[in-house]
């Protein structure tokens, strides 16, 4: 062992994210520019980073999840793109994708790893342990 | 064996262990998953950083004797 290091995830890789979807069964649209949400903003939440009230609504790209009445848009910012979705229980985002989005963001992660693997021609293991998923790369 | 492990959580947080690396090594081979990733906010290293080769690295050298 060498050392550890925490990452805190960012979105940088649309075709990363597409696969995580493909990975979900959820449906990447590109290109819609509204998702569906509670529809006003009731301050129940911190805004998300960057954008305000007027902006809630409005996206890049967004994502279907079957079973879920709300959507999740994309906002791109600089180099990475924003989450936006609203976590009231009966749009029904939260128990597809989890409290903060955190299936989304470990299939997007396991997406962008493996294709990373690919292109450096890396051995990839994947299994699943007890508070997710553990990808080990032979160098 | 050399190799870089990657736990990825149901919360979505991430966590990079870098195996079987000797020395400065580790941080280098593993910096293309962080740059893939996002953004590196703790760092932990562990006694194989400080080793080159077999040779352990002195960080105190003695003044006297």
């Amino acid at each position: 062992m060498s050392h550890i290091a925490k990452i805190e995830l960012e979105i940088k890789d649309l075709q990363s994210l597409k696969e995580a979807c493909k990975r979900l069964g959820f449906e990447f649209v590109s290109e819609q520019k509204t998702y569906k949400w509670y529809g006003t903003w009731v301050g129940d939440s911190p805004m998300p980073e960057g954008i305000s009230k007027e902006q809630l609504g409005q996206c890049d790209h967004a994502i279907r999840v079957p079973g879920a009445e709300y959507e999740i848009g994309l906002v791109k910012r600089n180099a990475k793109y924003l989450l936006l979705w609203d976590s009231w229980q009966n749009g029904g985002l939260e128990a597809k994708i989890g409290k903060d989005g955190g299936l989304l963001k470990q299939a997007y992660a396991v997406a962008s790893i493996q294709h990373m693997a690919r292109l450096k021609n890396y051995r990839l293991r994947e299994i699943k342990t007890d508070q997710g998923i553990r990808l080990t790369l032979s160098v | 064996m050399k190799e870089i492990v990657v736990d990825v959580l149901d919360s979505g947080e991430v966590k990079v262990e870098t195996r079987g690396f000797s020395g400065k090594a580790c941080v280098q081979e593993s910096q293309f998953l962080k740059d893939l990733l996002g953004k590196e906010i703790s760092q932990q290293l562990t006694p194989a950083y400080y080793r080159e080769g077999k040779q352990e690295v002195k960080k105190h050298i003695p003044l006297c004797g």
